[in-house]
C-alpha cells in the first residue's frame, strides 16, 4: 500500500558523470561551470511553468492565484501548461484519490527534467481530514515532493510563499531533482508513507 | 408557482450589425481597452496585491496558525482537558497531560506534549471553539510552507506565544463583548503601509 | 396534512392490504414500505398516473441495518413537479439475496444512483444496463458503506488496472473504411473542470459513442460523516460543492434542525440567506467564467474573478475562511457578523453589476459565442426530468422548478424574486439562465438586508449549540453544558429526514438517518450534478469534440459534489 517501493525514482539523465567532468581533482567544482549552473538555476526559478494538477477546492484557490488579485505571472509562472511535456512544476492542488494516483504518477513520469513538485493543501500533503478508504494519505507515497503548502485551502498568499520557497530551494540546489543530480540525500529523507 | 414568478430569458435574435461583427469587435475592444488603460494609468484602482512587497490585510477572524496563550508567568494556559483534541475533525492535535506541581489547586494538569500536525489541520477553528480556557487561538499567519512532513508537526515550544501578540496578528478567537470597531475593508486595500516610492 | 392523506389514499387504492405496499406512519414525508416484487409496477404507476405524476426521481440510495433481518434497505425519493408533492419508498432487501429490480426502465435517472448503491453496498439491480462500480476504483474490494467495512482500509490501484468501457477495445471502421478512434478526455484535462473522464469514440471529429467515468475525487464523505459527530460533519460539507460552500452547510444544518425540531433564530436565517445567495452568485460567476474560458473567451474570466475576490473578503471577515467557510452550526451560525457587514454587502451589490455588464457586452450577443453554443447540447424538458435534472440546467429546458419557490426554506416565501426560464435547453440557454439568476440573487440580497435585525445568531438550546463564551468562562452551568457538548456531542432523536435546498446546481438533498446517537447513522447527499452528468454521454452523440467542451462547462459539474 504505497511506501518507498511505489515511489517514482528520479532517473537522473547523465548521472553524475557530466558533473564529474567539471570538477577539480580535489572534488570542488570548476568556477566557470559552477557559475553557469548557478545562472541556469536562476533562470529556471524565474520561469517555472506550472502544471496545475487541480482536483478539488485547492484548484479554485489556485485559479485565484492566477487571476488579477494575486498574479502568479509576477513570479514568471504565468504559462500554465496542461501538457506534462511542456511544464516543469507539478502543482498538485487538491485531494488525490486512489483512482487518480496512477494518473498523477503517469503525468509525473511524462514530465521532462528538471521537474519540481509542490503539494498544495492538506489533502495533497497528508490526506487532510480524509482518513478514508479511497484517499491517498499524502502524495509523497508516489512522487517526491519539494514543498508542502499547508492550509485547507491555503490562502493565495500562502501558495505564493510556497512558490517563493521553491524558488529559494532551486537557487540553493535543495530540490529533489538537484539533489539526485549531485547524489546527495535530502534532509528528512527517511520518511516513507505515514 | 404562478407565472408571475417566472421570467423568460430566451435568446434575442441578432441584429444585422451584430451579425456583420466588425462593430461588435470595436465595442468589445472598447471594453477591454477601458480596463487596460484604467489599470495602466489609474494605478490606484488596480486590484493586484503585489505580495510580498505589499500585503493585504487579512480579516480579524482569519483562521491561521495556532497560538497557545500563556499566563503571566509564561506557562501555557492550557490545562490539558483534551477538548480540542476531541473536537478536531482531522485528529491532528495530540496532547499528553502531566500533573502541574506548581499550581495551588491539587490535580491541576498541564500539557507535557502538545503537537499539532499542521499538514493535517484543515483550519476549521473547532479547537478554538472547544477550548474552555481561551488557551488556544488562531493567528493571521497562513504562509508557512514546509519542505518535509516532520517539519510540520509543531510542538509546545513553537506554538507558545512569544511575548505579547500584536493586534494585527490576532485571528480567529472567541468573541464576546462589543464587536471591535472598524468595518470590512472593501474594496480590498491594495496598497496598505508601507507606501512605496514608485507608483 | 390533508394533501398527504389524499396522496396516500390515491396510492393505496391500487394496493389493498397485503399487496406489498404499507404506509409507514409519521415522518417528514409520506413513506411507503414496498416489497421488491411490486416495486416496478408501483413505480410505473407513480410515474404514469396523472394525479400522482412523480416524474422526477430525486434519489436512490442504500442504507445498512446490520442488526435487522433484512439487512439493506433501498430508499427512493420521488418528486412531482406539477403537483409539488414528495414521497419516499423503502424497499427492504435480504443480505443473501441482495437484489432489487432496477427502475432504470421507468426513470433514466436511476442509472448512476443504482450503480452507486451497488458500489457502496453490493445490492444488485436486475435489469440495469451497466451495473459496475462507479465511485471506487476497479481494484477496490468490498463494499465501502457497509457497517463492517473499516473506514481506513485502502486498496492500491496499479497502472493498467483502470476501467475501460466494453466498446472501447473493439476496432471499428466507418463506412469509408477509416478506423474510428477511441479517445480519453480527462481526467487530467484543461477543459474537464476537475477530475472527470469521458471516453469517446471519434469518427473524424464527430463523437459517435461516449461514456463518462467519475469517482476520481471520491473522498468518502458519507463514511467520514458516520465517523464524526454532527457538528464535525460541517467542515466536510463545505468541501462538497466547494465553489459555493456555504450552501452545503446551510442545507445540512436545515435538515438536522428539522430532525431536532428546532429553528435557528431569525437573524441567523437572514444571514444564512444573504450568504447563500452570495455563494450562489459566486458559483455562477465561476461557471460562466469557466464556460467562457473553455470556448476561448478568456478575458471575462478575469472580470468574474474580480467580483469573486470581493465576495471572498466578506466571507473571510464573517467566518475566517475564504473558500471553505465552516460558518454554519446546527442551530444557527458560529459567530455574529462583524461590524460593517451591511456596508460591505451593499458595496458588493454595487460592484458586481458593472462587471457582469462588461461581460455581457462582450459575450451575450457575440456571434462567435452564439454559434458555438446555440443548438449545442440541447435537451428536451421531458428527457431532462427523466434524467433527474434540477437547477439552472432544468430551467433552461423550460421546467420552472426551483426548491426556493416549491418548498420554501429560510423565509424565501417573503422575498420577491423570479425564476429565470428558457425554452431551448441548449448551452446558450443555460448561460442566459445563469446570468439572469445572478441578477435575481442580487435583488434577493438587497431585500434581505432590509430584513436584517439585531438578535441572537444561535439557538440557546444548549443540547444543540455551545453556550456563549462569556458565560462559559464565568458560569458553572454553562461550563458543564460546554463540556457535555464537546465530549459527548449533540444527540439527534432517531428518525430520518430528507432535507432539500436549492444549491447552485439544483436540488441539493440530504437524506439523514439517525439512530439517536452523537454521530449520524447515515448521510446520503443527493448531488445535483450527479443526475445532470449522467445524461452527458448521451448528449454527446453527434456532436464534435469542441462541442463536448462547451457542453461540459455549461453543465457546471463540480467534482467535489459529484463524487463526494
Amino acid at each position: 500500500m504505497g511506501g518507498r517501493d511505489s515511489r517514482v525514482s528520479l532517473p537522473v539523465y547523465g548521472g553524475g558523470a557530466k558533473e564529474a567532468a567539471a570538477r577539480r581533482p580535489d572534488g570542488s567544482h570548476v568556477f566557470l561551470t559552477t557559475k553557469f549552473n548557478h545562472l541556469i538555476d536562476k533562470a529556471r526559478k524565474n520561469s517555472l511553468w506550472p502544471f496545475p494538477f487541480g482536483t478539488a477546492c485547492c484548484a479554485i484557490e489556485f485559479m485565484s492565484v492566477m487571476m488579477s488579485h494575486y498574479d502568479l505571472s509576477r513570479f514568471g509562472a504565468e504559462v500554465v501548461r496542461f501538457s506534462p511535456r511542456q511544464s516543469d512544476l507539478l502543482l498538485v492542488a487538491g485531494t488525490v484519490t486512489d483512482k487518480m494516483a496512477p494518473v498523477m504518477v503517469r503525468i509525473y513520469e511524462q514530465m521532462a527534467e528538471p521537474k519540481y513538485v509542490i503539494s498544495m493543501g492538506a489533502c495533497a500533503c497528508t490526506g487532510g481530514f480524509y482518513r478514508a478508504y479511497h484517499v491517498v494519505q499524502g502524495i509523497d507515497e508516489f512522487v517526491p515532493v519539494d514543498v508542502y503548502v499547508p492550509g485547507c485551502p491555503p490562502t493565495p498568499e500562502a501558495l505564493l510563499q510556497g512558490v517563493m520557497r521553491l524558488q529559494e530551494m532551486i537557487e540553493g540546489g535543495e530540490t529533489h531533482y538537484q539533489l539526485a543530480l549531485t547524489g546527495r540525500r535530502p534532509k528528512g529523507e527517511a520518511h516513507g508513507a505515514a | 408557482m404562478t407565472t408571475a414568478d417566472i421570467i423568460v430569458c430566451d435568446a434575442k435574435p441578432l441584429r444585422f450589425l451584430q451579425r456583420f461583427y466588425v462593430v461588435e469587435i470595436v465595442k468589445g475592444l472598447a471594453v477591454t481597452m477601458r480596463h487596460f488603460l484604467g489599470n495602466l494609468f489609474a494605478r490606484a484602482n488596480t486590484v493586484t496585491v503585489e505580495w510580498p512587497e505589499v500585503k493585504r490585510e487579512y480579516s480579524e477572524r482569519l483562521r491561521g496558525r495556532h497560538i497557545l496563550l500563556a499566563r503571566e508567568d509564561g506557562s501555557p494556559r492550557c490545562v490539558a482537558c483534551y477538548m480540542c483534541e476531541t473536537a478536531c475533525p482531522a485528529d491532528c492535535i495530540h496532547i499528553e497531560a502531566e500533573e502541574d506541581a506548581t499550581e495551588s489547586v491539587e490535580w491541576e494538569k498541564r500539557p507535557k506534549v502538545f503537537t499539532i500536525d499542521l499538514l493535517r489541520c484543515v483550519f476549521c477553528g473547532f479547537c478554538v471553539d472547544a477550548c474552555p480556557k481561551e488557551a488556544i487561538i488562531m493567528s493571521r499567519t497562513h504562509e508557512m510552507a514546509f519542505t518535509s512532513r516532520e517539519e510540520a508537526i509543531v510542538g509546545l515550544r513553537e506554538l507558545m506565544q512569544q511575548g505579547p501578540i500584536p493586534r494585527h496578528d490576532l485571528g480567529y478567537r472567541p468573541y464576546y463583548g462589543p464587536p471591535p470597531a472598524g468595518g470590512i475593508a472593501l474594496p480590498i486595500p491594495v496598497k496598505p503601509a508601507p507606501a512605496r516610492a514608485s507608483g | 396534512m390533508a394533501q398527504r392523506e389524499e396522496l396516500l389514499a390515491a396510492i393505496q387504492r391500487g394496493y389493498p392490504e397485503g399487496a406489498g405496499v404499507a404506509v409507514l406512519p409519521g415522518g417528514d414525508l409520506p413513506t411507503l414500505r414496498v416489497e421488491k416484487r411490486v416495486l416496478l409496477s408501483l413505480a410505473r404507476r407513480l410515474k404514469d398516473d396523472p394525479a400522482l405524476d412523480f416524474k422526477l426521481l430525486s434519489d436512490v440510495c442504500g442504507v445498512d441495518y446490520p442488526g435487522r433481518e433484512e439487512r439493506f434497505e433501498v430508499v427512493y425519493h420521488l418528486y412531482s413537479v406539477t403537483h409539488g408533492h414528495r414521497i419516499r419508498l423503502q424497499v427492504p432487501v435480504q443480505e443473501d439475496d441482495a437484489s432489487v429490480p432496477s427502475v432504470y426502465g421507468v426513470w433514466k435517472a436511476a442509472d448512476w444512483f443504482e450503480r452507486e448503491a451497488y458500489d457502496m453496498f453490493g445490492i444488485r439491480f436486475e435489469g440495469h444496463p451497466n451495473l459496475k462500480r462507479i465511485l471506487c476504483h476497479p481494484s477496490f474490494q468490498g463494499h465501502a458503506l457497509r457497517k463492517d467495512y473499516d473506514p481506513g482500509q485502502r486498496w492500491l490501484l496499479r497502472e493498467g488496472e483502470q476501467d475501460q468501457p466494453a466498446w472501447a477495445s473493439r476496432r471499428l471502421e466507418d463506412e469509408d473504411h477509416f478506423e474510428t478512434q477511441v479517445l480519453n478526455l480527462g481526467p487530467s484535462h484543461p477543459a474537464s473542470h476537475g477530475t472527470l473522464r469521458t471516453v469517446v469514440r471519434l469518427d473524424g471529429e464527430v463523437i459517435t459513442d461516449a461514456e463518462a467515468e467519475i469517482g476520481y475525487l471520491h473522498r468518502c464523505f458519507e463514511k467520514m460523516a458516520e465517523q464524526h459527530t454532527w457538528n464535525q460533519v460541517i467542515p466536510f460539507t463545505d468541501r462538497l460543492n466547494y465553489c459555493s460552500s456555504m450552501m452545503n452547510g446551510v442545507g445540512y444544518a436545515l435538515a438536522v434542525e428539522k430532525m431536532l425540531g428546532i429553528e435557528a433564530p431569525r437573524r441567523a436565517q437572514v444571514i444564512r440567506l444573504i450568504l447563500s445567495e452570495l455563494s450562489r452568485i459566486m458559483d455562477h460567476l465561476v461557471d460562466i467564467g469557466a464556460n467562457l474560458n473553455d470556448v476561448g473567451a478568456m478575458t471575462p474570466f478575469l472580470y468574474m474573478y474580480k467580483a469573486r475576490e470581493e465576495i471572498y473578503s466578506v466571507l473571510e471577515a464573517c467566518a475566517g475562511g475564504r473558500l471553505t467557510v465552516s460558518y454554519v452550526r446546527i442551530g444557527g451560525l458560529a459567530n455574529d457578523t462583524p461590524a460593517g457587514f451591511e456596508d460591505a454587502v451593499r458595496y458588493l451589490l454595487k460592484r458586481i453589476p458593472p462587471l457582469m455588464a462588461d461581460m455581457e457586452k462582450l459575450i451575450t450577443q457575440n456571434l462567435i459565442f452564439r454559434q458555438r453554443t446555440e443548438r449545442v447540447g440541447a435537451m428536451s424538458p421531458a428527457d431532462a426530468l427523466d434524467w433527474g435534472w434540477t437547477g439552472p440546467c432544468l430551467r433552461a429546458c423550460g421546467v420552472p422548478y426551483d426548491v426556493r419557490k416549491a418548498q420554501p426554506y429560510l423565509g424565501y416565501e417573503e422575498y420577491d424574486f423570479k425564476i429565470p426560464v428558457a425554452h431551448t435547453g441548449d448551452t446558450y440557454a443555460r448561460f442566459l439562465v445563469r446570468v439572469e439568476e445572478v441578477r435575481q440573487s442580487l435583488a434577493i440580497v438587497e431585500q434581505a438586508l432590509a430584513r436584517l435585525e439585531p438578535g441572537a445568531v444561535i439557538t440557546d438550546n444548549h443540547l444543540v449549540a455551545l453556550p456563549a463564551k462569556e458565560k462559559v468562562y464565568t458560569e458553572m452551568e454553562s461550563l458543564i453544558w460546554h463540556f457535555k457538548w464537546v465530549m459527548e456531542g449533540m444527540k439527534v432523536p432517531p428518525g430520518q429526514v430528507y432535507g432539500c435546498t436549492e444549491g447552485a446546481n439544483g436540488e441539493l438533498g440530504f437524506y439523514i438517518v439517525s439512530d439517536g446517537g452523537g454521530k449520524p447513522y447515515r448521510i446520503k447527499v443527493r448531488p445535483p450534478c450527479f443526475a445532470i452528468f449522467q445524461a452527458y454521454p448521451h448528449m454527446l452523440k453527434g456532436h464534435m469534440v469542441a462541442d463536448s467542451v462547451a457542453i461540459l462547462a455549461s453543465l457546471n459539474v463540480i467534482a467535489g459534489e459529484l463524487d463526494r
